[in-house]
């Protein structure tokens, strides 16, 4: 059959495949490229003429204590994310997973958690904004009524608590839609793995450090990176909710490129930015690619 | 999984907390309920919170907010929607519409081609299109923008829809990729002998076999497209071609100190997300799985 349609057909899969490579080409590929390239010029959405500075831009960057504190944040982001959404999350699929409570009320958990994450990120950002406001926001009215009134604090107005707070919102948001991916992947564990261990007399503790952690192993290895790739990818609830203030102190690298590119107009440093970006994500990436394969071949 | 026993499956069909006699303890039990009980307050009860603060006054948040309003101030709503809500959720239901068609349909192609035929660079192609999940949106984001311009499409419906299409083709080209490798190829045979060529076997043979796969790409881009963000915040500057993300970022702006009328527009915004959510909820995560997991 191959030789069949290897020789009828052998333009088709180019055809089929034409407009996919073409938008993919001019709309992701070439922009890459085209972000390298720009990097290396000092420029403005304004200028004429593109002043050629080599790596100039590069070695402006690295000294640059904003850059820095993105890092920084952008590491807190994965951190906070990789034991919230990945390993509370796995606790809390195992829990569900275990039975302990009947299929409707599981279900409805599961509902319940996972809502956040169908909201558009503006929806929930300006939400929380209000929920963190000092005057009128939940959080500070909660906190002064049962009398804990010197936690009571501008939650994102404080250069001490503003990443944090914005860290915790996305931790609201996304923790169910990974606990659910999760749970899928328990789903998948071989039953007759639980009923072995449950002859030899183990309990739900044991099931779970035994049976299921190294059952969804894989899963969670690739949960991992994604949520690290993520954490560096981040840019829209931050700028939503503080826009990298007060004085840059949530600032991550998404926000610190968008400032740069379209607020400062600083068109080179900002691409210089986005380079950055690019080898950090890639070699996580790289890492998960590596490390999906050595998982299949242990 | 596929060979599962009958008697495997028949317990499997049983209710569930039967075959598990010691988790059903009540202490576990209770445990479980209290802990998820704290989870489901926290989760839910922001939206909750919208929700009641969107019928009150500003003077009514200022008192106690986690209080049922007193008199519901649906003229909240009337003032939200008046203000010009309607405008963005049609532009963020036609760039949603015609983006997911588009991702869907020239996915569809690449991953027929790439799973039903062998032919010169195969892998390469298939590198080059996979290769698009390892890159981060922002780091084209500058070099799109003056691409747009360029292309005499920037601030148009076109600057949200390509770059949708061209970042969604490699997540659902993958997905649909490995759910066509999973099909039987009688039915491509058949179709061949009698004559249909391969565009033809795409449309009555794949296409028809493929549909639960299509919902679920179709509903996670939908998502993706709907929520979206920087893009649209940067290749859009028209207040009428806002999409509801960044027309609720004009809202916040424009009434600033209305609280409670701002409330009222997110309550908006976030209700038919919602409510295709819950209406789909299966399709979606089996699709959101169907990814994760192979991925």
């Amino acid at each position: 059959m191959v030789s069949r349609m290897g020789r009828r057909t052998n333009l088709a899969p180019y055809l089929f495949l034409l407009p996919a490579v073409v938008l993919m080409l001019v709309f992701v590929y070439i922009p890459v490229i085209e972000s390298f390239r720009f990097s290396l010029f000092k420029w403005n959405s304004f200028s004429p003429e593109w002043t050629w500075v080599g790596l100039g831009n590069y070695r402006k960057l690295l000294p640059d204590p904003i850059f820095w504190q993105s890092i920084g944040n952008n590491i807190w982001y994965a951190i906070i994310s990789v034991a919230i959404q990945v390993f509370l999350a796995l606790m809390l699929a195992a829990l569900l997973e275990s039975h302990a409570v009947g299929r409707r009320l599981s279900t409805f958990f599961r509902t319940s958690l996972f809502l956040p994450a169908v909201l558009a990120i503006t929806i929930v950002g300006v939400t929380w904004q209000m929920l963190y406001r000092p005057d009128t926001g939940l959080i500070n009215q909660v906190l002064h009524v049962v009398g804990l009134d010197s936690w009571t604090r501008a939650w994102l107005g404080e250069e001490r608590t503003a990443i944090f707070s914005v860290i915790a919102v996305s931790q609201w948001q996304s923790l169910g839609y990974l606990m659910v991916l999760l749970i899928v992947a328990i789903r998948a564990v071989p039953r007759e793995l639980y009923e072995a261990a449950r002859i030899d007399g183990a309990g739900i503790w044991r099931q779970f450090r035994d049976v299921t952690v190294p059952g969804v192993r894989e899963t969670t290895l690739v949960l991992v990176i994604i949520t690290v790739v993520g954490a560096f990818k981040v840019f829209d609830v931050v700028w939503v909710m503080t826009a990298g203030g007060p004085n840059h102190a949530s600032e991550v690298l998404g926000t610190f490129l968008y400032r740069t590119a379209f607020r400062d107009d600083e068109m080179g440093y900002a691409s210089a930015i986005a380079t950055m970006l690019f080898f950090i994500t890639f070699a996580l990436a790289a890492v998960q690619l590596w490390a999906g394969r050595s998982g299949k071949d242990a | 999984m596929a060979n599962v026993k009958p008697a495997a499956s028949a317990t499997w069909s049983l209710p569930r907390v039967r075959s598990h006699p010691e988790a059903a303890s009540p202490l576990m039990r209770w445990s479980v309920i209290v802990l998820f009980g704290v989870f489901t307050v926290v989760s839910l009860y922001p939206m909750i919170w919208l929700l009641t603060n969107s019928f009150k006054t500003d003077f009514d948040l200022f008192e106690a907010s986690w209080a049922l309003p007193e008199v519901w101030h649906w003229e909240n709503y009337r003032r939200a929607w008046d203000f010009g809500i309607a405008r963005y959720l049609i532009n963020s239901v036609l760039v949603t519409t015609v983006s997911v068609s588009l991702t869907v349909t020239v996915s569809l192609m690449a991953a027929y081609a790439l799973s039903r035929f062998r032919f010169r660079g195969q892998t390469a192609f298939l590198f080059f299109i996979l290769g698009g999940l390892m890159l981060a949106p922002e780091v084209s984001l500058l070099p799109l923008f003056r691409i747009l311009q360029q292309l005499g499409i920037y601030n148009t419906y076109l600057a949200m829809i390509l770059p949708y299409v061209a970042f969604g083709i490699p997540f659902v080209t993958f997905l649909m990729r490995s759910y066509i490798m999973g099909l039987p190829r009688e039915l491509e045979e058949a179709a061949y002998i009698d004559g249909a060529g391969p565009l033809g076997v795409l449309r009555n043979v794949i296409v028809p076999l493929s549909r639960p796969i299509i919902a679920s790409a179709a509903l996670i881009e939908a998502m993706r497209v709907w929520n979206e963000f920087m893009f649209a915040l940067t290749f859009i500057s028209s207040e009428d071609l806002k999409t509801l993300p960044i027309g609720i970022m004009s809202f916040v702006s424009a009434l600033q100190t209305e609280w409670t009328v701002v409330m009222a527009a997110l309550v908006l915004s976030a209700l038919p997300m919602i409510v295709l959510f819950l209406a789909t909820q299966r399709q979606y995560i089996e699709g959101l799985t169907a990814g994760a997991i192979k991925g």
